[in-house]
């Protein structure tokens, strides 16, 4: 029986490239998150987090291995269904904001409502009620580009929950930012994201918001080495 | 999702203002150029419109108003006898050397029309009475041909000016008198300096040495008869050509003498082929600037496309947008474009040249065709935004 609310990934194999160039970012990956949870992502660069976060994401195919997320079985999905899947479940958060310059705030913010085909007025409130939260009601009529790196994240987060989705998937959400700044876009993430049926992966290297995980799973060379269930017992990094 | 699509395209004025700059401009070519095409044929058959006759009996060689094939006198009373004609008139068109007062040689139309009924006489006389052409060595002569004829004169205060010929004023046409009664207001014509206008008798003075004086016979239809089932009547009967008068591009019939003019300097002259390569031009330009501006605006969004991807829009709503988006500004161009045609084009009306003539079709067509620019653009904007990977937004 697939579980309708949790993420679980057997054996992927991804790579890149052909031949002498082949690069595997994924070999036999495996593995899990629950309904509920923040679980981040960490390890060095090139071991293939992203790689990982796009299949799980829907927005990258896995050459082989199984992928069940929210209770779907992506791999053997057409673009088309991909794109749904993607449209109903998932918001993102990105390293690097990508928000669009020339839209207000609050139009950036409804974006994933008006894709979902959400009318106007209705993503509009939903916009506004969540910018308040996350500390940005006034700004809705401002440019992105007003605004300093942390209050442009936190637009993304309330982008990225506007539409109430049941996998979060942030890449890299504090690299952008300066420590203070990060924790508190970190703790906004883990606050405003909280729910019993909601994943929440966060890709990161930054040992600074190892805390607001709830587990930690460790990769290397396209596989998860561990999985931590107590963020504190993880290795400073070494990079 | 549509109008964030607009006010993302809004939100960038710079390249906003680069595609309005090449839409417009290209539709301003486009239009401008037809209408000053429009303008140069419609002068190829003006006296069509200056010598207001129903139907124009002419030389079966004939095949353009401009080029009269001289004709027998007695053509005049067999084309009367055609069942269905109320009257005809015979008509003398040529081109003559003016001998002016100071000595200077002018290229001008002779005009003659019947003494009796004045039949293609034009329609405003601004000085005189067209009855005053009866008097002996007597002509009419229309405005622009006076003031091209006339003569600098210096005023009081010391400025120059063009002097007009005007009442009384008189030249030479083939050393006969030619005295001016009257000043007329005509439109100007393709071919042939000013037109001056005489009896038809006396066109046979002024062209001393010509045999054969008849150009053309205007008939004037019965009431209640067709003049294209007349035309025909006339041409089975005389074995003569007969047109019909109607000017009206878009809907002159078969037998119009414009028609045949106007297609007549189609095909043998380089003004549709020079005036063609203007509006192709203009195609391109817009086709360029708006393509290529249109494609860096793409281009710079790339990333907000691709994260609007991953985010679940597929490439139908993605092409939508960016239709939006280039017809949006197609539209805005159109506008801009065409109403700069206009400012310029009233000033030409003003001056008579060049001239200009913006039929409704024009800007249609110009319509259309910035349209498809724009379409182009998003097409070629579109086959960037289909191949890009959605995944492409975890890469910074
Ligand atoms: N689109 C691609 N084309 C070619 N190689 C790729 C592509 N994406 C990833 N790779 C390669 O796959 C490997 C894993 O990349 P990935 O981006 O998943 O690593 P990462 O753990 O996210 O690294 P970082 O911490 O630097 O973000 C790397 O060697 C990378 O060069
Ligand atoms: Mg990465």
């Amino acid at each position: 029986m697939p579980d309708p609310t949790s993420i679980r990934i057997r054996g992927v194999d991804k790579s890149f490239g052909a031949g002498e160039a082949r690069v595997w970012a994924l070999k036999q990956a495996d593995f899990e998150a629950r309904p509920g949870e923040l679980i981040m992502l960490v390890g060095p660069s090139g071991c293939g987090k992203t790689t990982l976060l796009s299949v799980l994401a829907g927005t990258l195919t896995a050459d082989a291995g199984e992928v069940e997320v929210l209770g779907r079985r992506l791999d053997g999905l057409s673009q088309a269904e991909l794109t749904a899947f993607r449209r109903a479940n998932l918001g993102f958060v990105f390293q690097s904001f990508n928000l669009i310059p020339t839209l207000t705030v609050r139009e950036n913010v409804m974006v994933p409502l008006l894709v979902q085909g959400v009318a106007r007025e209705e993503a509009e409130a939903r916009a506004g009620a969540l910018l308040a939260k996350v500390g940005l009601g006034g700004r809705e009529d401002d440019r992105p580009g007003g605004l300093s790196g942390g209050q442009q994240q936190r637009v993304a987060i309330a982008r990225a929950l506007v539409h109430d989705p049941r996998l979060l998937i942030c890449d890299e959400p504090t690299s952008a930012l300066d420590k203070d700044t990060g924790q508190r876009v970190m703790e906004m993430i883990r606050e405003l994201s909280r729910s019993p049926d909601r994943v929440v992966v966060v890709v990161t290297h930054d040992h600074r918001i190892f805390r607001f995980a709830d587990r930690i799973a460790e990769m290397e060379d396209g596989r998860i080495r561990r999985v931590l269930d107590d963020p504190s017992l993880i290795d400073s990094p070494s990079h | 999702m549509y109008r964030l699509a607009l006010n993302m395209l809004f939100g960038d004025r710079a390249k906003l203002a680069m595609l309005l700059v090449g839409l417009s401009f290209s539709a301003l070519l486009m239009a401008q150029q037809s209408s000053v095409f429009f303008g140069i044929m419609s002068w190829t058959y003006t006296p069509m419109v200056n010598i207001r006759s129903a139907v124009w009996v002419s030389d079966p060689l004939v095949e353009q108003v401009n080029d009269a094939q001289p004709m027998r006198d007695t053509d005049v009373t067999r084309v009367r006898s055609v069942d269905g004609v109320a009257w005809a008139a015979p008509l003398h068109t040529s081109i003559l050397q003016a001998r002016l007062p100071n000595g200077n040689f002018k290229l001008i139309s002779l005009v003659g029309i019947d003494s009796d009924t004045f039949a293609g006489a034009p329609a405003v006389l601004t000085v005189g009475r067209i009855e005053d052409l009866r008097l002996p060595n007597t002509v009419l002569i229309d405005e622009w041909g006076a003031n091209l004829l006339g003569r600098p004169e210096t005023l009081a205060d010391g400025t120059v000016r063009q002097r007009p010929l005007g009442v009384g004023d008189t030249f030479e046409l083939n050393d006969t008198e030619a005295r001016i009664v009257g000043v007329c207001r005509v439109k100007r014509a393709f071919t042939g300096g000013p037109f001056v206008y005489t009896t038809y008798d006396r066109a046979k003075a002024y062209t001393a040495g010509v045999r054969r004086t008849l150009s053309y016979v205007l008939v004037e239809p019965r009431p209640g008869v067709a003049p294209a089932d007349l035309c025909a009547r006339i041409e089975a009967e005389t074995g003569l050509k007969a047109w019909t008068s109607d000017t009206d591009l878009w809907s002159w019939g078969e037998r119009s003498l414009a028609k045949s003019t106007f297609w007549w300097f189609w095909r043998n002259t380089g003004i549709p082929f020079s005036f063609g390569t203007a509006v192709l031009l203009g195609l391109f330009v817009g086709i360029a600037i708006s393509g290529q501006t249109f494609y860096s605006f793409v281009l710079e969004n790339l990333r907000y496309f691709a994260a609007i991807k991953a985010m679940g829009a597929g490439n139908g709503v993605l092409l939508r947008m960016l239709l939006l988006q280039a017809l949006a500004a197609g539209l805005l161009g159109f506008g801009l474009g065409v109403g700069m045609a206009q400012g310029i084009g009233r000033a030409m009306i003003e001056k008579g040249m060049p001239p200009f003539v913006m039929y409704p079709q024009v800007l249609v067509a110009t319509l259309v065709l910035v349209l498809g620019i724009s379409l182009c653009s998003a097409l070629i904007g579109m086959a960037k935004v289909a191949r890009v990977d959605p995944a492409s937004v975890f890469r910074a």
